[in-house]
């Protein structure tokens, strides 16, 4: 067996399933699978390294396309025109 | 039945909902229709022409259903049938060409897996952008719904009328694409992407 140095490391260092485990990592994440997706997960990153790092690789990248990815400032004039033209298809 | 019994809304119920449902949406409409176009004028016009048709065709809105999922369908659908026409991007490639091709061998997780979650939260916001907008439209479009628009994967079929297990693939392999990108931008400004050189 590999030496697994993680913390509290009981984790396998090799995922078996790594595409469905991954996928089914990605719907939790998404807020898919409701109160049971969190179980399942928790128990998967406890056991899992892949699963572990996917996770937590999978997080990083929502959170910085949440927070991060540059808005493009909206023209002043947009809504205005728009009511504009609204109001002259009447 | 109940489609074709939907009573008319009056001038003020369709003032109401406009002003109440549809334009409290302006800005990500106006962000969506950016991220496709990559074109200020082009966006605008989308923009306005969705929310012309937003108008026009408002009876087939339910008062009470997800008003920004609508719009979002009605921008989308748009921009297929006249701006995805005339664009001069060279990325014309087809929904059903591109899930073919990434179906065929796995992208997937061993090409990616040297990408570190460290790595990508020092990322800057024009790094991350430009690797969004690098992807396929297809791609790109569902990883705009799902992670910047916050939309479920229900509300993502309805919006692309596709299956829910086709979304669900579709934006896996979509962040698959992404973590591409940016490893690309990781090894470019010299983050570690690959902790031990083993061999």
């Amino acid at each position: 067996m590999e030496i697994n140095d993680q913390p509290g490391g009981e984790r396998k260092l090799a995922c078996s399933d790594v595409t469905k485990c991954f996928q089914l990592l990605e719907s939790i994440l998404d807020g898919e699978m409701g109160e049971t997706g969190q179980e399942l997960m928790k128990e998967k990153l406890a056991k899992c390294q892949p699963c572990f790092e996917h996770f937590h690789l999978e997080q990083a990248i929502r959170d910085v396309l949440k927070t991060k990815c540059t808005k493009q400032p909206v023209p002043t004039e947009l809504a205005r025109s728009i009511r504009q033209m609204i109001q002259e298809s009447k | 039945m109940s489609e074709v019994q939907r009573r008319k809304y009056s001038q003020e119920e369709k003032t109401a909902i406009f002003d109440g449902e549809f334009m409290p949406h302006i800005d990500s409409m106006y962000n969506f229709a950016f991220r496709l176009t990559f074109d200020e004028d082009d966006a605008k016009d989308l923009v306005q022409d969705t929310y012309m048709k937003a108008f026009r065709f408002i009876n087939s809105f339910e008062q009470g259903t997800n008003a920004k999922a609508w719009l979002f369908r009605i921008l989308k659908n748009s921009f297929i049938n006249e701006y995805r026409k005339k664009s001069k991007q060279p990325t014309k490639v087809d929904y059903q060409e591109v899930e073919t091709f990434y179906n065929s061998d796995d992208v997937d997780y061993q090409s990616t897996s040297d990408l570190r979650a460290e790595s990508v939260k020092d990322m800057l916001g024009d790094e991350i952008s430009n690797a969004l907008n690098a992807l396929a439209v297809d791609f790109r479009t569902v990883i705009i719904l799902a992670d910047l628009e916050g939309f479920t994967y229900e509300e993502m079929a309805k919006i692309l009328d596709i299956p829910i297990g086709t979304v669900r693939s579709r934006l896996h392999r979509a962040r698959n694409l992404l973590k591409e990108q940016l490893k690309g931008y990781a090894q470019s400004m010299g983050y570690n992407t690959n902790e031990e050189e083993e061999d």
